[in-house]
């Protein structure tokens, strides 16, 4: 499946091409909808506290760890057992619940998306192609 | 298959901050709220699947390398 990069607002007016797909996190009977960044250069999937709360991860109750960006340290917080939707292709996955996230507030990794689906990414055409493993 | 482009400048161009509930076609905003929670409760009022993304965000400049505790380089 070919997915074309999403223009994304700048400041200043210009426009911002970033790799995004639509996902539904399922947590039980609570689910959330939105689109995710995908990030080769992420370990691991992340989503902001606010979509935690969304979901009713209880979430200032897990341990507090420690993540590295490129712009230093972030504190996180694990959470196992989230479901993720993607085309409707359905997975579970290791979710780091980040506080204070931004820009994006959903990262989708190589722990987890890049696990369950191979992914070709051609910026050159402003597109990414996404094929998810089959599983018998 | 190619998918649509989702245009998010377009789609978020009236909204300087908060939460827009996005369409399930990925089409239209729906929705506002001031905060997430707002914006869940008036998704309430909608019988199709919402996107929510938050409004008033740039995205210049961001340079994704995220590693999290317990992984190594």
């Amino acid at each position: 499946m070919v997915v074309p990069y999403s223009p994304l607002p700048d400041f200043k007016d210009k426009i911002v091409l970033a790799p995004l797909l639509p996902i539904t996190f399922k947590n039980g009977k609570h689910e959330f909808s939105t689109f995710a960044l995908v990030d080769s250069g992420a370990t691991g999937a992340v989503i902001s506290t606010v979509i935690a709360d969304a979901l009713s991860i209880k979430w200032n109750k897990i341990p507090v760890s420690h993540g590295l960006s490129i712009g230093g340290s972030f504190r996180s917080h694990r959470f196992n057992g989230l479901k993720a939707e993607i085309y409707d292709h359905e997975f579970t996955l290791s979710m780091g619940i980040i506080e204070a996230a931004a820009p994006y507030k959903c990262i989708l990794g190589q722990n987890d998306l890049f696990q369950r689906a191979k992914i070709i990414f051609e910026a050159y055409k402003n597109q990414f192609e996404i094929i998810f493993r089959s599983y018998n | 298959m190619k998918q649509n482009k989702i245009n998010f400048v377009n789609l978020l161009k009236r909204y300087k901050d908060g939460w827009v509930g996005i369409s399930q076609d990925h089409k239209r905003v729906i929705l506002w709220g001031k905060t997430l929670n707002e914006a869940i409760k008036k998704s309430k009022e909608f019988k199709e699947k919402v996107y929510y993304f938050p409004a008033g965000e740039s995205y210049s400049n961001f340079v994704g390398f995220i590693l999290t505790h317990g992984s190594t380089l």
